[in-house]
């Protein structure tokens, strides 16, 4: 729960200094250095809500992927496309391996016979808010390179739809009780078992 | 404005982008909707075989119970109506007025009271068989199957034969008892229902189970019969061997041999230490 703490903190502080900030780097610099920590603070957790090796490993290997396009292209000024000020590939791509990720979470939560209801663990919320942002903006990020001013400006909103979703998921994650115990009916059905 | 941008013929990319988001957004709702409503029914699921398996437990333990009541009633019976009787009897016999009677006849009370005395100690000591027989004590589940078994074939009705293959080390004295107590209520339920001309028991051993067999060539029942008498309130006898054999981790298949001609039951135990390692998990 940290590393989300700490993503919200982040995501917070560049969205504060967005306008200063624009003012000395290029956009497409700041899109793309927060697609790579917002990446990598995703993954990370990711990680460590996995129990299957496999699924580690999957994860491990998708990152080496992005990580090797996302500074490519970070240092290769996207292939000519600074222009754009959004660096499309980097981003469509975190969002592909995160909703990927995100299934595969779903997945091992089904097959967990611990896992009663799932919704009752923090961390169900969290990975909601992930999927539901990255599958509405996935199709944004794929084609932002090629938006005009004013297109930006009218899809973005869709951006910021999601962002208000994905914080709102993240609240209620924050807001849950630590130890949020699984009620299994049973216990309550027979109290002397 | 969204709508003016869908329906701009131009703008083929936000047609793309507006479905293709709403597409991914109704996927995504129905993916987690699916797993939430899958994990609520797999829950349900559980809890009712959670709950059946409750009921089943509480069916064996009332029936271990009632089981348990019968033979306190049959030992006060046989108390109370043999026994009680007897010594009321030796009493009379030794009254006060026994020292003003003559010789003779003092002695004759004195000895007819002596007799009664050692019926009475007969009559306790068959009951007290009856509880722990004293052959599987002194010597073991081998020698008092062969006793029981000796005694059916003694009375004519019905031969019955054991030969144990692998029973070199004795196991524990209570779950020797146990066993025998199984097998005692298999025998008297072929005895009373499957009218079979012949018992045959076998004990054997294979890796970690222990497993010994029954064969008759009466009327048997098969696992089928015995899931259905376990759930219903009639079977107490198989109710109490099935509580039994849950002490020991066993398990008991009743099935109709290849041939169709003969009834099998077979109990399945797992080796004591093997057994031990099974109560620690729990």
């Amino acid at each position: 729960m940290m590393v989300i703490f700490f993503y919200c903190i982040i995501s917070f502080l560049t969205d504060l200094s967005y306008d200063f900030l624009k003012r000395r780097i290029s956009n497409f610099y700041i899109y793309s250095t927060f697609t790579i920590v917002e990446y990598t603070l995703f993954a990370l957790f990711l990680y460590l809500c996995f129990k299957e090796k496999a699924f580690k490993f999957i994860l491990l290997l998708c990152s080496l992927v992005f990580f090797g396009l996302a500074f490519y292209n970070l240092f290769n000024k996207g292939g000519g496309k600074e222009a754009a000020g959004f660096d499309s590939l980097s981003a469509s791509l975190e969002a592909l391996f995160i909703i990927i990720y995100s299934i595969l979470f779903l997945y091992e939560q089904i097959k967990d016979p611990t896992v009663f209801y799932v919704y009752y663990s923090k961390n169900f919320w969290i990975i909601l808010a992930f999927f539901i942002y990255f599958s509405s903006t996935l199709f944004l990020f794929i084609y932002a390179a090629t938006f005009t001013k004013q297109e930006h400006k009218i899809y973005w909103g869709i951006n910021f739809i999601s962002n208000i979703l994905k914080n709102i998921f993240f609240s209620i994650s924050f807001a849950m009780k630590k130890t949020q115990k699984a009620q299994y009916p049973i216990e309550s059905l027979y109290p002397d078992t | 404005m969204i709508l003016l941008q869908v329906t701009n013929p131009g703008s083929n990319v936000s047609l793309v982008l507006y479905f293709g988001t709403i597409g991914m957004l109704a996927l995504t709702i129905g993916l987690i909707v699916f797993i939430i409503f899958h994990q609520r029914k797999v829950i349900r699921y559980q809890l009712r075989l959670q709950r059946m398996e409750h009921d089943q437990q509480k069916l064996l333990l009332n029936a271990s119970i009632r089981l348990q009541e019968e033979e306190r009633q049959r030992i006060a019976a046989d108390l109370h109506d043999d026994a009680g009787p007897l010594l009321a009897t030796a009493r009379l016999y030794l009254n006060e007025n026994l020292v003003n009677l003559d010789k003779t006849t003092q002695l004759q009370s004195i000895y007819n009271a002596k007799q009664i005395i050692d019926d009475t100690i007969q009559l306790i000591r068959n009951i007290s068989h009856s509880l722990m027989p004293p052959t599987l004590k002194n010597f073991g589940l081998e020698s008092a199957v062969n006793d029981l078994f000796q005694k059916i074939s003694g009375s004519g009705s019905m031969n019955a034969s054991s030969r144990f293959h692998d029973y070199r080390e004795r196991l524990q004295a209570e779950n020797e008892l146990i066993i025998f107590r199984v097998i005692q209520e298999l025998v008297n339920n072929i005895l009373k229902h499957s009218n079979a001309s012949f018992i045959h028991l076998t004990q054997n051993t294979s890796g970690s189970k222990f497993f010994i067999r029954l064969h008759h060539d009466g009327r048997g029942i098969t696992q089928n019969d015995f899931i259905k008498l376990n759930k219903s309130n009639v079977g107490l006898g198989l109710k109490n061997i099935q509580s039994r054999l849950k002490v020991l981790h066993g398990k008991i298949f009743f099935e109709k041999d290849m041939s169709q001609t003969y009834y099998k039951v077979t109990i399945e135990l797992v080796k004591e230490e093997e057994e031990e390692k099974l109560q620690e998990q729990e």
